[in-house]
């Protein structure tokens, strides 16, 4: 699979605040790159780059092999782009803006007729053809924000949260939208909202105050696995019980410790040791309520990621 | 040609544009009636001075929308990462401004039309005085540029736009107060000094250059400001 997305120690100081720090990924042909993060972690800064709003102050981006700085215009030519909050010239027209945008694109002629009348069918806006874009709905807008990154066909679509200010009905059309595209082409798309990237994208890569903390296959297995199990008994001895069981490499406790029955969380190395973890509660006389696999979710792993590093004395 | 259909069709289906034509239009027609009946002579002297007056104010009003607004409701960001230049960006909207003040001296050529009609006018001192006029509102017209691309607000492009433009047009006042060298500077920035010999009917390619160079300083500032930090 061929990369079409390259960042090499990609870094972006904005005077004395670092919001990228030295970032490397790669996003293959087809594939759909989640960039996850809360709000100022860097996310919209590297699309921004990317797509040549910004300049890197260290660092490469590519795109299909072209840097986005010695190569801008052929470099952009090849990305389709709806920034944050999809801005648009209000006074336009839908039809008259794709126009505009597609003859900025190089577009002419037949051609350019083509492209925004299937852009118009593909995105729904056939009844809205004439409708000045001010007076468009969000989701509309958002609409006309991906009609025109899809003109020219770009081999990549860079997406800046595309579900924000969406009704639900509108998420979900916008989510199968984007899996739909995917097929096509390169899509990288950022959220602050874990849910939400989890069912879009095929792989997530995490940011953190301007640092890539991992990516992350959505829907794949993993080595490390994790127990939960529901016991009621003294904490310490129910530790060291747990602790004892062969294949148990850690043991953390879930919610409040105080709980009548309180979760355990263990780090286990395969599934076949949730046996003998029952088999050495029950032995011990602790009431076992429940033992379950859990993988490790997304959720799990951005919080584990992003948590702050324990103050000394605390 | 697709930036410079979009800035044409932004500027002319604003108010603004008519706003200003109007009253361009009805403050010309004064000044022209007022020195018609009191001076009695064909000549548009006096009408280009109070033209150029009037471009001190009015482009200034023209132009604080062009970048700024762009900025402001991020429209800026899908023009920058669209595959153009910067230079077409700057000269699409620089141009669709230059046609307003075109179309606003056309208007104005009706007095030089009733003059014509009437007396037996000096044709050399109106033709240089409009040429003047264009290559004045071109001026301020890039400097309005610039300063609309520093700023996403727009009253504070004009305002500061038009601070700029009364600056230079009067700064050659300050030179009886500086010794030599610098009076000859401050005169030879003047945008008064440079304007005064087209009204009357002097025209001399120092004063051409001059202006062209003012609208090519703001012309390559406007692109600075479009940089790509």
């Amino acid at each position: 699979m061929s990369a079409v997305i390259v960042a090499e120690q990609l870094t972006k100081w904005y005077g004395p605040r670092l919001a990228v720090d030295h970032v490397s990924f790669t996003v293959g042909a087809g594939e759909i790159m989640g960039l996850l993060g809360p709000n100022g972690s860097g996310k919209t800064t590297i699309l921004r780059i990317f797509t040549g709003y910004l300049r890197p102050s260290s660092g490469a981006a590519r795109i299909a092999d072209l840097d986005v700085v010695d190569d801008a215009l052929a470099a952009r030519r090849r990305v389709g782009y709806v920034p944050e909050d999809a801005p648009l010239y209000p006074g336009m027209g839908v039809a008259e803006f794709l126009r505009f945008m597609g003859r900025l694109k190089g577009l002419a002629g037949a051609g350019l007729t083509a492209a925004v009348d299937a852009g118009l069918e593909r995105l729904r806006l056939g009844s809205m053809r004439a409708t000045q874009i001010g007076r468009l709905s969000r989701g509309y807008r958002q609409r006309v924000a991906i009609a025109q990154a899809l003109l020219g066909d770009p081999p990549l679509l860079i997406l800046d949260e595309p579900t924000n200010g969406l009704d639900p009905r509108q998420i979900i059309e916008m989510r199968e939208l984007i899996r739909a595209l995917g097929g096509e082409r390169t899509i990288v798309v950022t959220s602050h909202i874990l849910g939400e990237i989890e069912r879009v994208a095929d792989r997530v890569a995490i940011l953190l105050a301007g640092r890539m903390l991992g990516t992350h296959a959505v829907g794949a297995t993993h080595g490390g696995r994790r127990l939960r199990v529901r016991l009621r008994g003294e904490e310490a001895p129910v530790r060291a019980c747990l602790a004892e069981v062969p294949g148990v490499a850690a043991v953390h406790l879930e919610g409040r410790p105080a709980a009548s029955a309180p979760v355990y969380l263990l780090d286990v190395a395969d599934a076949s040791v949730a046996e003998a973890v029952a088999k050495a509660v029950i032995a011990a006389g602790f009431g076992l309520s429940s033992l379950e696999l859990a993988p490790v979710d997304l959720e799990a792993l951005f919080l584990e990621l992003t948590r702050e590093p324990a103050e000394p004395g605390r | 040609m697709t930036l410079l259909a979009k800035e044409e069709k932004a500027i002319f289906s604003s108010p603004i544009a008519y706003a200003i034509v109007a009253v361009y239009l009805l403050l010309m027609g004064y000044t022209f009636t007022l020195m018609l009946f009191l001076n009695r002579t064909a000549e548009l002297v006096r009408v280009f001075f109070q033209a150029a007056v009037l471009f001190l104010l009015i482009v200034p009003v023209i132009t604080m929308r062009l970048l700024a607004e762009e900025r402001r409701s991020g429209t800026l960001e899908i023009l920058l990462t669209s595959p153009v230049r910067e230079i077409e960006i700057v000269l699409a909207k620089f141009a669709a401004c230059l046609t307003l003040v075109a179309a606003m001296l056309v208007l104005t050529a009706a007095d030089a039309v009733v003059l014509g009609l009437y007396a037996d006018p000096d044709w050399g001192p109106i033709y240089s005085g409009f040429v003047g006029l264009l290559l004045l509102g071109g001026a301020l017209a890039a400097i309005g540029l610039a300063v609309s691309g520093v700023t996403s607000n727009q009253i504070v492009a004009a305002v500061i736009a038009m601070g700029a433009g009364i600056l230079l047009w009067m700064i050659d006042s300050i030179g009886y107060l500086l010794p030599e060298p610098f009076d000859t500077i401050v005169t030879s920035l003047s945008l008064v000094a440079h304007f005064t010999p087209f009204a009357t009917g002097a025209l001399f390619l120092s004063d051409l250059g001059f202006f062209l160079t003012v609208i090519l300083v703001g012309l390559l500032l406007s692109m600075r400001t479009l940089a790509r930090r």
